[in-house]
Parts: structure tokens; C-alpha cells; sequence
């Protein structure tokens, strides 16, 4: 489906942190405040809301009151790391209807220690996945990443690869955690975690929060004079679920990219914001989307220059592997990283020809199979 | 003030769903669901079939046998109690039946599995003597 008259017209980030205990309430107000400045609106004008985090004990309707707002449109993204690209869907549509010209959608994550900040684990997890000592997503997408070097030969190099290269890309991003080079032997003798996943194939987990601001095309030209556009965007949710021997290397991000492909062309995209839980989904999620076959990701990203200067941008800010994972945040950072290139304020790590992106978000590894959520969004910059 | 209490090796909350699948493990009996209206095989437990919605499922037993798909190593466990097992062999087994177990793989030779190796199952004994958790050895 195409969109038409959405428009994705600011944002807002937050410092991240390994160790604040600020609230995710402070962190979602820092965010949207940010944003706010960034397009000269104000608090009277937010009448939409979405939240996304795992950290908050609140419903969104009581998040809305604590911030102060008065909304005609509240919703919760829980669709854990697809929360970004999935709550812009639901923005979108609602938008288009006219049921409100602009919606802020904010994500984040804090280590409020006075709120419980572990949910209990969902049916599948604890009672199937747990009991076994598992070491939580790690273990569950290292399962992944052993299928997919045997069956198609992927090495050690070539999954690296992308996480040297997104950390290329973080060099300069002020906002990243992970600011020292990478080099083959960083990666290769990091700490195993969960083999074959690394501590290097991990992202580190961190507060912090971001925030976009969806719009009306006509409210949109109020506000800027940078109008990027959503142009398609597709979801599934539990992909192959009823098939007891799923194939594990193949995502619901293929039935994506299939739908996105239909209404854009894939050379006509100028840089990738793909979720990065860990470098080995990055490359599944190439091969998914058709840019090479499955199983060939490995030699596709061995042929072609990742980082923001390359042949095929990945992940310009240094993904959520460098940056850090601020909770449910990281299905929001793509996006604002998305806007940053496209709206030509990556400054220090500026794709030179940024006027196309397409944005993913997975969320969850379901038993037996992969990923729970998947999602993509292509934006646009227009004149 | 009472000492905080040490974490424990996570068992299953047995629901209304599970609590025949969790019985038969206590008992050395490895159940699988399948569907009666459309003979669908499934694990994990469900309150449907996967493939027809039916709900009219029942138990069967499954033979126990199956075969290496997929495994890790867990250095990091989520539950701090189960640091004491490390390095955990945590598995993927495509059970002769045609469906997938995530399990644990335990015993002799476990050092040196590899895809496709062969496995049966076993039960372990946990913390609370009522329940048996469904682990696998090599077949040798």
C-alpha cells in the first residue's frame, strides 16, 4: 500500500546512558521536548500519543496524564523491537482517516530502580525456553546464527563485517556509546556469550529515549520546509507460526519486503536502517528483502562497503549495536537516524545522496521459529 | 531483616493448557498435541490447533527420538541459578514426529555435538520433586 499524504516532520533523542536511573516518564518528556523545540510546536499542539517501552507499569492513557495531555488519540506499541515502525502504521492510518493532523511517538527505556522493571516472561519463554538456562535473546537468534553458517557456509568475517562497519559509522555520532574503532580481532575475541553470538554481536542495553512526530502533509508544510514523506510500509506478525519445522533463516521481513517492493523500487533506496539486534539479523534481513539470495548475505556484504561513505549505507549512526539499546527506543533509533540523512543533519556521517531510506524493526523470538514482529517503512525527502 | 533469597532454577507455572504435557514428563512420558479434527501435530502446548482452530485436541505420546537442528552454548545464563551449569548445551531437537523441542542436551560425548546428531530423551529431576523437566542425550 502506498501512502500519500503523511509526513514525518521532526524528532528527538536523548543522551544514553549505562547508568541513570532517571525515569522512563523523564526520558519520554526530554525526548519529546527536544522534538518540540526541533519544530517549533508546542505541548498544546501534541493531541496524539503513542508510547513504546517495557519499563513503564502505566497504561498510555495514564502516561498521557502524567505528561499533561490532553489527547484525541492514544496508543501502546507493544510490538517490542518493531514498536517504532509498527506504531508509525498505526500514526499513519489515523492521520490519513483525519482523526488528527499530528501524533508524537516516543520510545524509551530507563533503570528506574523504584519501578519492576522485568515483566514476567511470556507462556512460551517461561515454561518451554527458560527452564533450560537459556541466556535470553542471545542464545535464541545464536541458534539462528549456527543454522545459517552451516547451511550456507556465513563465516565469522563476514558477520563481522557489519558490526566493524556500523561502528565505523559511529565514529562520529555524539550520541553513541561505542566511539573506538573495531577492528576483525576486537570482534572475533570478544567475550562469547552465547556461542556462536559474542559479546560483540550484542548490543548494550542503556537508557534513554527518542522521539518522532508524525503529520498531515498539509499540517507537515506548517511546520517545515524538510517534508519527508512515508511512503509504504508493510508488517507481519508470526511469520510461518503454524509450521512446526519453520524455516529458522528466513524472517517474516521476506512477506515485508515483498509488499514494500511493490510500490518502491529496490535500487531506489540510498541507505538501509536495519534492526540490529545483533549483526547476523542484519544480514538475514538483506537477504529477506531480496537484495541478494537467501544464504548469500555473507558474500553480499563481503562485495559491498556498508558504512555511511559505502555503496550500501547500513545503519549510518552505528545502529543500536554502537549507539546502545535504550529498551524499545531502538525501534525508534532507525527512524530518527532515517530522518537525520534525509533531512541532511548527520553531521559527521552524512550519506551523500539521501533521499531515499527504507527503515525495518523486528521484535521478539518466538519458540521453535524466529522473529515475532516484523515491519519496514520506506521515507522519502521531497522538495 | 531476612536474607534476600538466592535465585532458583526456573520451572514452568503450569496452566489449564500445559498441566497434562507437565504431568506426563513427571511421569517419563514425552506428550506431543494433536489435532483430532485434522490430525496436526504441535508443541508447544496450545489451546488450538495451529493449522484448523479446532479445539478438540488431544495427547500422544512421542517416541522420543529426534535429531540435532540447531544449538548454542550458553556462557550467559537469563537466571543467574543456572551459572553453576555453565557452559549450557542449549538445543533445537526436530523430533522424529516432525516438530521442534527446544530442550537442553545433556550426558556423555555432549562436548562434541554437532548437527544431526542423534538424540533421546530423558527426564530430568528438578528442585520441586512433582515435576520432571524433558532433556536429551546422544544417542551413542
Amino acid at each position: 500500500m502506498r501512502r500519500k499524504k503523511v509526513c514525518l516532520v521532526g524528532y528527538g533523542s536523548t543522551e544514553y546512558s549505562r547508568k541513570s536511573e532517571a525515569s522512563v516518564l523523564w526520558y519520554y518528556a526530554e525526548a519529546i521536548r527536544n522534538a518540540l523545540r526541533q519544530t517549533g510546536l508546542h505541548k498544546k499542539d501534541v493531541r496524539g500519543l503513542s508510547i513504546t517501552t517495557q519499563v513503564s507499569t502505566d497504561y498510555s492513557p495514564h502516561v498521557a496524564e502524567q505528561l499533561g495531555l490532553e489527547v484525541d488519540w492514544v496508543l501502546n506499541g507493544d510490538y517490542g523491537g518493531a514498536g517504532g515502525v509498527m506504531s508509525i502504521r498505526r500514526a499513519a492510518d489515523a492521520i490519513e482517516c483525519g482523526h488528527l493532523d499530528l501524533i508524537v511517538l516516543v520510545g524509551g527505556n530507563s533503570f528506574d530502580r523504584s519501578i519492576p522493571q522485568q515483566r514476567p516472561l511470556e507462556y512460551q519463554r517461561a515454561n518451554y525456553v527458560d527452564v533450560y538456562g537459556y541466556g535470553g535473546p542471545n542464545t535464541l537468534m545464536a541458534l539462528i546464527q549456527r543454522l545459517h553458517m552451516a547451511q550456507y557456509g556465513t563465516t565469522l568475517e563476514q558477520i563481522g563485517k557489519i558490526a566493524m562497519a556500523q561502528r565505523e559509522n559511529a565514529l562520529n555520532n555524539p550520541q553513541a556509546l561505542f566511539r573506538e574503532p573495531m577492528s576483525y580481532q576486537d570482534y572475533l575475541n570478544s567475550r562469547m556469550i552465547s556461542d556462536p553470538i559474542r559479546l560483540f554481536d550484542c548490543v548494550m542495553p542503556c537508557s534513554g529515549a527518542e522521539c518522532v512526530i508524525l503529520a498531515s502533509e498539509e499540517k507537515a508544510r506548517q511546520i517545515t520546509d524538510k517534508l519527508v514523506y512515508l511512503v509504504t510500509d508493510a508488517e507481519i506478525s508470526h511469520y510461518q507460526v503454524a509450521n512446526m519445522l519453520p524455516d529458522k533463516t528466513t524472517f517474516g521481513m521476506k512477506v515485508v519486503g515483498d509488499r514494500i517492493f511493490t510500490e518502491v523500487k529496490r535500487e531506489d533506496i540510498d541507505l538501509f536502517e536495519i534492526y540490529d539486534d545483533y549483526p547476523i539479523a542484519v544480514m538475514i534481513q538483506i537477504e529477506d528483502l531480496g537484495y541478494c539470495k537467501k544464504g548469500e548475505g555473507g558474500k553480499f556484504v563481503e562485495s559491498h562497503d556498508l558504512t555511511y561513505r559505502g555503496d550500501f549505507p547500513v545503519n549510518t549512526g552505528g545502529g543500536e549495536l554502537s549507539v546502545g539499546q535504550a529498551g524499545l527506543a531502538g525501534g525508534f533509533l532507525h527512524i530518527v537516524e532515517a530522518l537525520r540523512q534525509l533531512r541532511s543533519e548527520a553531521e559527521g556521517h552524512q550519506v551523500k545522496k539521501a533521499e531515499r531510506a527504507l527503515v525495518t524493526g523486528i521484535g521478539w523470538l518466538n519458540y521453535g521459529h524466529n522473529l515475532g514482529t516484523t515491519a519496514a517503512l520506506v521515507l522519502e525527502r521531497r522538495k | 531483616m531476612a536474607e534476600p533469597s538466592l535465585p532458583k532454577k526456573s520451572l514452568p507455572k503450569i496452566n489449564k493448557v500445559d498441566e497434562p504435557y507437565w504431568r506426563g514428563a513427571a511421569s517419563g512420558k514425552l506428550l506431543l498435541q494433536k489435532c483430532k479434527a485434522c490430525g496436526k501435530l504441535q508443541f508447544f502446548p496450545r489451546i488450538v490447533c495451529m493449522d484448523c482452530f479446532s479445539g478438540d485436541i488431544e495427547w500422544l505420546p512421542a517416541a522420543g527420538t529426534g535429531k540435532i537442528h540447531t544449538f548454542s552454548w550458553v556462557r550467559v545464563p537469563r537466571n543467574p541459578a543456572f551459572k553453576e551449569d555453565v557452559p549450557i548445551c542449549y538445543i533445537n531437537v526436530i523430533l522424529d514426529e516432525g516438530v521442534i523441542m527446544e530442550s537442553r542436551l545433556v550426558g556423555k560425548g555432549m562436548e562434541n555435538v554437532k548437527l544431526g546428531d542423534r538424540v533421546k530423551v530423558a527426564f530430568q529431576e528438578t528442585h520441586d520433586p512433582s515435576m520432571k523437566l524433558p532433556v536429551f542425550e546422544l544417542v551413542a
